[in-house]
């Protein structure tokens, strides 16, 4: 499938600080998280994906357009969520999103259906006609959500959807980002920084640091990727028993609280398959005579990038 | 029996109507930016301080006009270039009230930001908002001079002569507005806070028109009319007297004197609204960078 945003060697210097260096990712549809520390290049990234600023070097394209020369036709497709507050207090939502409907060129019947429909969409009711200053954090979100959907754009971007919201509101606001991504069949391009929820709705994470790539890949691949196994016994001494008969059988295997976790089979020192480890592992426990009471892969978390050494960075 | 009637959901419904060009994203731009000037589409208490001006400032004209039907009068009692002078404090508070509305308030609550996420570059919003206070600034300029105009014809005054000074006296409102609207404008788009704005506008336009007629008036006293000539470029109300004083029906107590200074006064005139507009277009160029 065509990529929604491709950049390469992407950089931009501000002189003084390199906010985004050499950066070269796809985004593909569904849903992406956007990962880093503040200041890692998330913002400049959006801009300059917006077309809002150039490029110090390379290129990139958003939904087939170049950023350097076809800014306007980019803004026209894509939907822009910003990190902070962007609504005028005196406006109802419901002008408001009309406005900006009409904005991105809908003529005026046109927005006003979109406006209510979207507004219903991302669940702002009868409160979408009192100005917004009155509206909770909640609700103001909503209604930032609902402008970057209004013009029925092929692409959002959503910079810190769940900032500032009650743990209701933000699963939420998670699941209208799931729904935007699957159900509505537009691609989102998500930032947070609490990496258990993009974990939670991302199908990509791409993680930057200090202006370069980190890593980029499936969600699944950064929960899965350890290829460790976690294995719990049953019996007299059997966490012991168990490890001394794997390392003799040539495997690693390390207590972890009540569980004991197997190396994967890439450290593997006589070059195993995942299956015959989990072979291993059965025939193991059944020739010491304890009880197996699961085996199960050794998930990480996406924080565990940043925990690696530099040296294990990781190019797509 | 009739059926238990369903809500259908719909979901999500993709958009494939038409796309509108820049050019109707401007003019849309400049419609509701119009109206946000005069409190349309805002909250109710915002409408009072813009029409409250707007009547005052058409108060006088209707009783000038109501005068000449009734009375007959053999000529307008006031100029038609003449009356913008005589109201130039609830002009100058107009603009300086409403330019933060269309500069200052998307600054302020960061709805630029929304702006310029959208398809139209940071210099035609800049010339969308721009417009939309011109407009509302002729607004205000040329209704008064139509009321005249009606009057003046109504009262059987010479429709030549009526129309030709009319039609001078729109050309320097024109003048005057693209003045009032680049320096208001300018200054709103400068500063975030509101008040800040209408007090330095107020500043600039008023209290600077002050300034100038004190230094023109004691110029004049000590005999040097040319000084109190020169010093009338500073200003653009003094700016409008003195052309309004050399090309139409206005007066002044300086206007300029020979084709040099008449020149002058032109040139000056125009370059503020030139410079002034040329500053909102860069300052919104840095916005869109920054």
């Amino acid at each position: 499938m065509e990529a929604v945003v491709r950049t390469e060697g992407l950089t931009k210097d501000y002189g003084p600080v390199l906010a985004l260096d050499s950066l070269t990712v796809e985004v593909g549809p569904g849903v992406t998280g956007l990962v880093g520390a503040n200041g890692a290049g998330k913002s400049t990234l959006i801009k300059l994906l917006l077309g809002l600023i150039g490029s110090t070097r390379g290129q990139a394209r958003v939904l087939g357009h170049d950023i350097a020369t076809e800014g306007a036709a980019i803004r026209a497709k894509v939907g822009y969520l910003p990190e902070h507050d962007c609504l005028p207090p005196d406006v109802s939502a419901s002008d408001f999103i009309v406005h900006l409907a009409m904005m991105s060129g809908l003529p005026r019947v046109a927005a006003r259906e979109r406006a209510a429909e979207v507004l219903r969409h991302v669940g702002l009711d009868e409160e979408r006609y009192r100005p917004m200053g009155g509206y909770s954090t909640g609700m103001k979100q909503k209604a930032k959500l609902a402008q970057a959907l209004v013009h029925d754009p092929q692409l959002v971007l959503l910079d810190e959807p769940t900032n500032g919201l009650d743990p209701a509101a933000r699963d939420e606001m998670l699941g209208l980002v799931q729904r935007i991504g699957h159900d509505f069949k537009i691609a989102v391009i998500v930032t947070s920084h609490l990496l258990g929820e993009l974990e939670r709705v991302s199908d990509h994470v791409v993680v930057l640091d200090a202006g370069r790539l980190l890593r980029a890949s499936r969600t699944d691949e950064f929960l899965d990727a350890t290829g460790a196994l976690l294995v719990e016994v049953l019996g007299d001494n059997a966490h012991q028993r168990m490890a001394l008969a794997l390392d003799e059988a040539g495997v690693a295997a390390t207590a972890r609280g009540q569980l004991l976790s197997i190396e994967s089979p890439a450290q593997d020192r006589q070059g195993r398959d995942p299956r015959d480890l989990h072979d291993l592992i059965r025939d193991t426990a059944c020739d010491l005579g304890i009880g197996l009471v699961r085996i199960q892969a050794d998930h990480r978390r996406i924080e565990d990038v940043f925990a690696q050494e530099p040296a294990e960075v990781t190019q797509p | 029996m009739t059926e238990p009637s369903v809500i259908h959901d719909l979901g999500y419904r993709p958009y494939s109507g038409p796309r509108l060009s820049q050019g109707a994203i401007v003019w849309s731009l400049i419609v509701t930016g119009l109206r946000n000037a005069f409190g349309l589409g805002r909250s109710g208490k915002s409408k009072v301080l813009p029409f409250i001006l707007l009547g005052l400032n058409l108060f006088p004209a209707l009783i000038l006009v109501g005068v000449m039907v009734l009375i007959g009068l053999g000529s307008l009692p006031n100029g038609y270039a003449a009356y913008a002078s005589s109201t130039q404090v609830l002009l100058g508070v107009f603009v300086a009230a409403q330019a933060p509305v269309l500069f200052s308030r998307d600054l302020r609550h960061g709805s630029i930001t929304l702006y310029l996420a959208r398809p139209l570059p940071a210099t035609a919003y800049a010339l969308g908002r721009w417009a939309s206070l011109l407009i509302a600034t002729l607004i205000f300029l040329l209704l008064p001079i139509l009321l005249l105009y009606i009057g003046a014809i109504l009262g059987e005054l010479d429709f030549t002569e009526q129309t030709s000074k009319a039609a001078m006296a729109a050309l320097l409102a024109l003048l005057l507005a693209l003045n009032l609207a680049g320096v208001s404008g300018l200054i709103a788009s400068i500063s975030t806070r509101r008040g800040f704005a209408v007090v330095a506008t107020i500043a600039v336009l008023l209290i600077g028109n002050g300034i100038v007629t004190a230094i023109q008036g004691i110029a004049i006293d000590q005999g040097e009319s040319g000084y109190a000539e020169v010093a009338g470029l500073f200003s653009p109300y003094s700016l409008y007297r003195g052309s309004a004083a050399a090309f139409a029906d206005g007066s002044s107590i300086a206007p300029p004197t020979g084709s040099g200074m008449e020149t002058a006064y032109v040139v000056v005139f125009v370059a503020i609204a030139g410079l002034t507009l040329g500053g909102l277009l860069w300052r919104y160029r840095r916005v869109a960078g920054s």
